[in-house]
């Protein structure tokens, strides 16, 4: 499963090369996989660190490349970061364990499955966005995405918070 | 049991956070894009329950082993309902090690499925060990939420002190009126020949012997020695002891005293123990094997018991310290209390032998190897030695044994050493 989940990060850092392949993408790339990949041997929140370095870079090779978005690569992207996440988690969580019968199959088909689900909504909802933003032209667009993305993270923390506190491994 | 959310899920967040923050100050749509999958995959919280009807067995391959020897347990879990992820977890006692299989396991389990795990530990200690609780925490698929529980299950392992072999055992210098192995130097039924006296009435004509009636031309009898078993109480020393478990002082005591156990039941005598922790336990000496098992019962129980209370020998009743036995004392002899109670047995004329299991090849590896250390370990030996010398002077027969060598080789010292002692 360490495997799997190096192999996403190695994608997941990779991509942002294809787009605009500089030193500075690179050297922010290697970072990012040196901590994806120390987070993937030892511990979630150092791998959550690699992933936000891949996404620096990301911005940094979206940034440089310039040009019109490109939303089905980076719903693809999205989808391999999740991925990423809960193999890496599921691969620190089965070290040293005894695997029951099927359980690896089921975990993957689960992956798949809501790589499918996700993905075909990612996609979705950025065609939808790509048509609205041809007919409608927003005025202080800048201002009205960073309220859409504050209203979305105040919601996802009200929606979580309803949970109790994480348990300790 | 209620889910909860996992570091997982707030990982999640943070990476949704980051994503959201760098697309809003970059400008870019794609940052956004990239973190819709999380987001969508947080909308999974909260839609999975903690299963409620699963249950769990184990079985132990074996309940009472001995040191050194392993146990497989198995453990099956059985479920009513869908059982997506299941972690369980069996913390492992000091005294048990793993050897094979995992003690944490992994399962998914369909309604009504069961699946079994198993892993094999080895006993590394002696003692009553307990397998006894079960920690399971139930996942989602994504690893988002958990709950957990702790499951307690039946299942206790005896493990007894490794015997040792034995062929040879000090032999006791006075016997008991009980049938054994021991040739007494009392005349009797017996097939030891001993002496020859002239015939009387009642004498049994088998036992004429008939060469010596012939030369004396008067009838004579073969006298046999009497076969008689004796008693040994076996005088545990639980004051203290030295060295890293499972390779105490202790340690190698109890496996001596196990050994010492077996070699003298299998001779018929009767076996009784006398632990020394300050205040005295004791089994009383019996014979067969139902006390074998009870002397080893008590073996398990033997432990270092910090005590205040320093009681007397003579405080033990004759019936557990019979006048005639043999007693082998097992001590380090690292308290004085214990010396003590060495000398008042030897002053009371009981017929005693010491075996010292050496704390100095014990302690030695748990500290850093070094010139003060030789040297520490030097003095201590002179000091054991100088200790050893003066119970000899009182007339205690003492055997330095190193546990690392076999306990037979150092009982092989003690029978010319008892012989000499004997001729004086």
């Amino acid at each position: 499963m360490r495997r799997l989940a190096a192999l996403l990060a190695l994608v997941l850092v990779g991509a942002p090369l294809l787009i605009a392949p500089s030193t500075a993408v690179a050297a922010l790339g290697t970072a990012a996989m040196l901590l994806c990949g120390l987070g993937i041997v030892v511990a979630t929140p150092v791998l959550v660190a690699g992933i936000v370095l891949a996404l620096g870079e990301y911005t940094l090779a979206l940034w440089l490349a310039g040009g019109p978005p490109n939303l089905g690569s980076a719903a693809l992207l999205g989808i391999v970061l999740v991925v990423l996440l809960e193999t890496a988690d599921f691969g620190r969580r089965a070290h040293r364990a005894a695997i029951g019968p099927g359980l690896l199959l089921a975990q993957l088909r689960a992956w798949t499955v809501f790589a499918g689900v996700t993905g075909t909504g990612a996609l979705a909802v950025s065609a939808a966005a790509s048509v609205a933003s041809a007919t409608i032209r927003l005025p202080w667009a800048p201002a009205i995405a960073a309220v859409g993305a504050a209203v979305t993270l105040v919601g996802v923390a009200l929606a979580l918070s309803g949970r109790q506190a994480p348990p300790r491994d | 049991m209620t889910m909860r959310l996992t570091p997982l899920a707030l990982s999640v967040v943070t990476v949704v956070a980051w994503g959201l923050i760098l697309g809003v100050l970059s400008g870019r749509a794609e940052l956004v894009i990239v973190v819709l999958p999380l987001l969508l995959g947080l909308a999974r919280v909260g839609r999975t329950d903690a299963p409620r009807r699963w249950s769990l067995a184990r079985a132990l391959s074996a309940e009472r082993v001995f040191e050194g020897e392993r146990v497989t347990v198995s453990v099956t879990v059985t479920a009513d309902e869908r059982v997506p992820l299941l972690e369980l977890f069996e913390p492992l006692p000091p005294t048990l090690r793993l050897v094979s299989g995992e003690n944490r396991a992994l399962f998914t389990l369909a309604p009504g499925g069961s699946v079994e795990w198993r892993y094999e530990v080895e006993c590394v200690r002696r003692g009553r060990v307990g397998l006894g609780t079960v920690h399971a925490r139930h996942w989602d698929r994504a690893g988002l939420e958990a709950s957990e529980t702790s499951v307690t299950l039946p299942g206790q392992l005896r493990v007894y002190p490794r015997p040792l072999r034995l062929r040879r055992l000090p032999g006791p210098r006075r016997m008991q009126a009980f049938v054994g192995n021991y040739v007494a130097p009392s005349v009797g039924e017996g097939i030891e020949p001993g002496d020859i006296r002239e015939f009387a009435a009642g004498d049994r004509v088998r036992h004429v012997n008939w060469r010596a009636s012939l030369r004396f031309r008067r009838l004579f009898v073969t006298q046999y020695h009497q076969e008689r078993n004796a008693d040994v109480v076996l005088m545990l020393d639980t004051l203290t002891e030295a060295g890293a478990a499972p390779a105490t002082t202790l340690d190698a005591s109890v496996r001596a005293a196990a050994a010492l156990i077996t070699g003298y039941l299998g001779r018929k005598d009767r076996v009784g123990l006398i632990e020394y922790c300050g205040p005295f336990r004791w089994v009383r000496p019996s014979s067969g094997r139902a006390h074998q098992e009870r002397l080893f019962e008590a073996l398990l129980r033997a432990d270092v018991m910090f005590s205040y209370v320093t009681q007397e020998v003579g405080l033990v009743p004759r019936r557990v310290l019979p006048p005639q036995a043999l007693v082998v004392a097992i001590s380090p002899l690292l308290d004085p209390r214990f010396e003590k109670a060495l000398v008042d047995l030897a002053a009371r004329g009981f017929d005693l032998v010491v075996l010292s299991p050496s704390p100095i090849p014990l302690v030695r590896p748990t500290v850093r190897p070094s010139a003060r250390g030789d040297l520490a370990c030097r003095l201590w030996a002179l000091e054991r030695r100088a200790r050893a010398d003066a119970l000899l002077r009182a007339g205690i027969t003492i055997v330095d044994w190193d546990p690392a060598e076999p306990l037979e080789a150092a009982l092989a010292q003690l029978t010319p050493a008892r012989r000499r002692r004997a001729a004086r």
